[in-house]
């Protein structure tokens, strides 16, 4: 154990909940928009935030009678923490309804492999909607054309004939990653490239590569 | 010639994709592409008919050629339908997330030049670009996707994607819209006032062009 360590200790003991509640919810939305896969749904600080922000509401509404104008000040502060909090709530949530809609079934796969793990790929609101959004798709392909299709031909999940019709994230595609803890050597599958990430390093490289250490929180996409 | 239909459905999709508004749904295309899969997958019972289930594609080569070459086209005619009536749903899901009410306006485009009003009142001034089937699945959507909203009734998911940086900012009212009640108090909104309010507040009528935001 060197002084960087040590001091990456001080440093998240002394931050309270609440800022690393936020930088959490900043990393997850960073890395959400970056990652061309859906991650897993961070349940724990979605609920806090959440209730948080419901909290400030609240205390909003109790103090808009107040006239006194440090009170309004202070209140204007916290309009303004809380207009920020929701955008990033609300990008977070349309990056994650924008892939579910692109990949649908791929991540309901993903999802029903996943769903006995303390991990689920999809909040439950988020599953509901893509399991209605996914019937009333297939009933409007029906209706309009699929009905009228040779049996064998009316299957939306079709993986015969050499070509999948469920469609898959490119894996491969490059992110910007930061390493926020020494990982060692990475070997990117596919080629011999071979490289060692030590912590504060940045690199281009591919998602397949190091989409367990972003998931593990060793390392943070940017 | 198989597909060519297909062909021509999928670069209608590819147009639609530039467009800012939706093309008339092309009914008699769609038909046509359902009735070659139709007519294709005759042609592979009657070959294989008097086979009587005992088809051997190396005894028979050319048959078995014939019966691939049917089967593609198939498949590539289902693929194309469905890559066009994707395209068009997804741009139909797009305007329910911008709150555009797909089914109201769809006769306005025609009514929207002035002058020449009077002409469009003609034959297809009633027909709509939708077809019947997409106009059900619009219905259905918004419902799913106000349901899906419902649960996220603070954070207000169809708000603005972009940052925000001011609480408070400068707006000029465009059309009347009468009067809106915010935390302050109420504001009478007519035409060509301007107002310092809060962004929250008035988002939802700078979206539907009543307001406009000076920078």
């Amino acid at each position: 154990m060197d002084i960087d360590d040590l001091l990456a200790e001080v440093e998240v003991d002394s931050v309270p909940q609440e800022k690393r509640d936020l930088q959490e919810l900043t990393r997850a939305w960073v890395a959400e928009r970056v990652a061309p896969e859906l991650l897993p749904w961070p349940e724990s600080l979605m609920d806090r935030v959440l209730i948080r922000i419901r909290h400030q509401i609240e205390l909003v509404e109790d103090q808009t009678g107040n006239m006194d104008p440090k009170a309004n000040f202070k209140l204007i502060i916290i309009q303004t923490e809380l207009e920020r909090f929701k955008f990033l709530v609300r990008s977070f949530l349309r990056a994650r309804i924008n892939k579910i809609h692109t990949h649908p079934l791929h991540i309901l796969n993903g999802h029903t492999e996943h769903s006995a793990s303390a991990l689920p790929l999809l909040a439950p609101s988020e599953y509901q909607y893509l399991m209605s959004h996914q019937a009333l798709l297939s009933q409007h392909y029906a209706s309009s054309f699929l009905s009228q299709f040779p049996a064998s031909l009316q299957k939306l999940d079709d993986t015969t004939g050499g070509i999948s019709m469920i469609d898959k994230p490119d894996e491969d595609a490059a992110v910007f990653c930061r390493c926020l803890r020494d990982v060692g050597e990475i070997l990117v599958e596919g080629t011999d490239i071979r490289f060692e990430m030590t912590r504060g390093d940045v690199y281009v490289v591919r998602w397949s590569a190091i989409r367990g250490f972003v998931k593990s929180g060793d390392a943070e996409l940017i | 010639m198989y597909g060519e239909t297909g062909n021509k459905l999928v670069q209608h999709a590819k147009r639609t994709q530039a467009l800012a508004h939706l093309p008339p749904y092309q009914t008699e295309m769609v038909r046509a592409v359902t009735r070659e899969v139709r007519d294709l997958d005759k042609d592979v019972a009657s070959i294989l008919e008097p086979f009587a289930g005992s088809f051997n594609p190396s005894t028979e080569p050319a048959t078995a050629c014939a019966l691939l070459v049917n089967h593609l086209c198939m498949r590539r005619n289902k693929r194309c339908l469905l890559a066009y009536h994707r395209v068009r749903s997804d741009k139909l899901e797009e305007m329910c997330w911008a709150g555009i009410d797909v089914l109201e306006r769809q006769p306005q485009p025609q009514s929207h030049k002035p002058g020449s009003e009077a002409p469009t009142m003609g034959t297809d001034s009633n027909s709509s670009s939708l077809s019947p089937e997409e106009e059900e699945y619009v219905r259905q959507y918004s419902d799913l996707l106000a349901a899906y909203k419902g649960q996220w009734t603070d954070i207000d998911l169809t708000g603005s994607l972009e940052p925000p940086k001011d609480l408070f900012i400068d707006v000029r009212v465009l059309k009347d819209a009468g009067e809106i009640q915010t935390e302050y108090g109420a504001i009478t909104l007519t035409k060509n006032s301007q107002f310092y309010v809060r962004h929250g507040d008035v988002e939802r009528l700078i979206a539907q062009g009543y307001l406009q935001r000076l920078s």
